[in-house]
């Protein structure tokens, strides 16, 4: 089922009903081209988590952790535009963070990542010629039953 | 008296070590500035590898020492103080540097600080063009940072007036010239053809610069997005791509947003010295046209140069020759890197 949001707010919606059923140990792949609004939408994963810290482009730090909020888990930001070909383990990005305690959300890391877990939600955007954003989930794993719920919350 | 500083950076792909002597009246003076860069081995990688930035870095440490002092011509017992970056950066990469650093401030018993990054990208003004006027702007632009600073005092007072809310300048340099098939690092392909195209050719706009957008906060994803569907609407239609007219349109509006609003920030609070450094501080229609409307606002602008904006150890030694200076407490020896230190620190205590 495809999902349209035809404004860079309605993708920060998106990203907040899908930021609030997120908890440990959870990995999300945000797929699609440059410009398609992966980094709208973490920021929306951000506030629906109620993490703190500015979500900006993680491409040349790499990663960013943003502290937990008041009864969440952390999050932590990844980009994988500039990474060698071989993301093994997330231990590899040497974050100062356990990753099992954390939702983690990696950007451009299909065909990178998802050997980190068989759990993992895709999330699939496209950016249309008249600049609407087209996305698509595709749940592996435990995520085909928990995939209905980000529905669930958009309400 | 004079005292020797060493300052050693690590807080990305370069291992820099920088010496630099400061004098009784509290100028700065460059003695050494040796960098090694493990970009040819990411190269190899085909990107970035965190540790393979780490290990790099702990090979290049200690040739990169011994060459700084012996371009300095100085023995290590001449140091007087090592400064370190202590953040912001790649954790692993800091935790190289800072680990140096305390082992050389132990071993020669002298204070150690843990120093800002940021805040050195600031201070190597110093070496070329003599101190700092205080208050004065800082305009920072590279790779990982878009940040204008209002700088009351170098060794202490530093304030963040405005950032990027989603792409680093240097960052939508590097993606557009992926769009454009243009090599990594994108700001100097793109520079080069930009001098062959028309800046007023595509009217890309301008991100952040509505009359609701925050006044000092930049934003370069909403261009990158302009320039893709730009060029794929050219691709669609079966034409061939003008890259130098795209390149120095993209160009004209980062260079337009960055300088309006540095020199609009500098006018409305008063100060009359804007400094851009940073990587892309190299671009020429940026600095060029910081120039003109410096110029023009009457405003003084200090661009370092290139050797000294793009990252490395002498900065670190410049912020930490200001820092000995104005007599900051030293840092622990326990000291440890934050990959997310805020500009606000510029030595940890």
């Amino acid at each position: 089922m495809s999902i349209e949001l035809p404004t860079a707010d309605e993708t920060v919606r998106f990203g907040q009903s899908l930021g609030r059923v997120l908890r440990a140990g959870d990995l999300v792949l945000l797929a699609g081209p440059l410009g398609a609004g992966k980094t709208t939408m973490t920021r929306g994963i951000a506030e629906g988590m109620g993490v703190s810290g500015r979500v900006s482009s993680p491409t040349f730090v790499l990663a960013r952790v943003h502290p937990a909020g008041p009864d969440g888990v952390p999050l932590v930001h990844v980009d994988a535009y500039r990474l060698g070909g071989d993301l093994g383990q997330l231990d590899d990005l040497d974050l100062d963070t356990e990753l099992e305690d954390a939702a983690v959300v990696v950007e451009w890391g299909e065909g990178v990542a998802e050997r980190l877990s068989a759990d993992h939600l895709v999330v699939r955007m496209d950016r249309r010629p008249d600049d609407v954003r087209v996305v698509d989930l595709e749940p592996h794993g435990t995520w085909t039953e928990r995939a209905p719920l980000v529905s669930d919350q958009r309400g | 008296m004079s005292r020797i500083i060493m300052g050693i950076e690590s807080s990305c792909d370069e291992t820099g070590v920088g010496l630099v002597r400061l004098a009784a009246n509290g100028t700065v003076e460059l003695l050494a500035d040796e960098v090694a860069s493990s970009v040819d081995q990411h190269a190899r990688f085909g990107g970035v590898v965190p540790e393979v930035a780490s290990r790099a870095h702990l090979e290049a440490m200690v040739p990169t020492v011994r060459r700084a002092f012996a371009t300095a011509g100085l023995s290590m017992s001449a140091v007087d103080a090592v400064a370190v970056t202590a953040g912001p950066g790649l954790a692993g990469a800091l935790l190289v540097g800072v680990s140096a650093a305390k082992a050389y401030a132990a071993a020669l018993d002298v204070p150690l600080y843990g120093v800002n990054h940021l805040a050195g990208h600031i201070a190597v003004d110093t070496l070329q063009h003599g101190p700092l006027p205080e208050p004065c702007l800082a305009l920072l632009v590279s790779g990982g940072h878009t940040q204008l600073l209002r700088v009351d005092d170098i060794a202490g007072k530093i304030t963040e007036i405005g950032s990027t809310v989603d792409d680093a300048a240097g960052e939508a340099y590097d993606k557009v010239a992926r769009l454009l098939d243009l090599p990594y690092p994108g700001g100097p392909p793109i520079d080069k053809a930009a001098r062959e195209g028309d800046p007023n050719a595509i009217a890309f706009p301008r991100g952040m610069t509505g009359p609701r957008d925050a006044k000092f906060d930049f934003s370069f994803s909403g261009l990158k997005t302009a320039v893709a569907r730009w060029v794929e609407a050219a691709q669609a239609r079966g034409e061939e791509v003008p890259v130098p007219d795209v390149a120095a349109s993209f160009q004209e509006a980062v260079a337009d947003v960055l300088t309006a609003k540095a020199v609009r920030a500098a006018t409305e609070s008063g100060i009359g010295t804007l400094v851009i450094s940073g990587g892309v501080a190299a671009n020429s229609r940026l600095s060029g046209l910081a120039a003109d409307r410096c110029a023009e606002a009457g405003i003084e602008l200090r661009v370092p140069r290139p050797r000294l904006c793009t990252d490395n150890g002498a900065m670190i030694a410049a912020l930490g020759a200001h820092v000995v200076a104005a007599g900051c407490a030293p840092s622990p020896l326990h000291l440890s890197a934050n990959p997310a230190l805020p500009v606000s620190t510029v030595t940890v205590s």
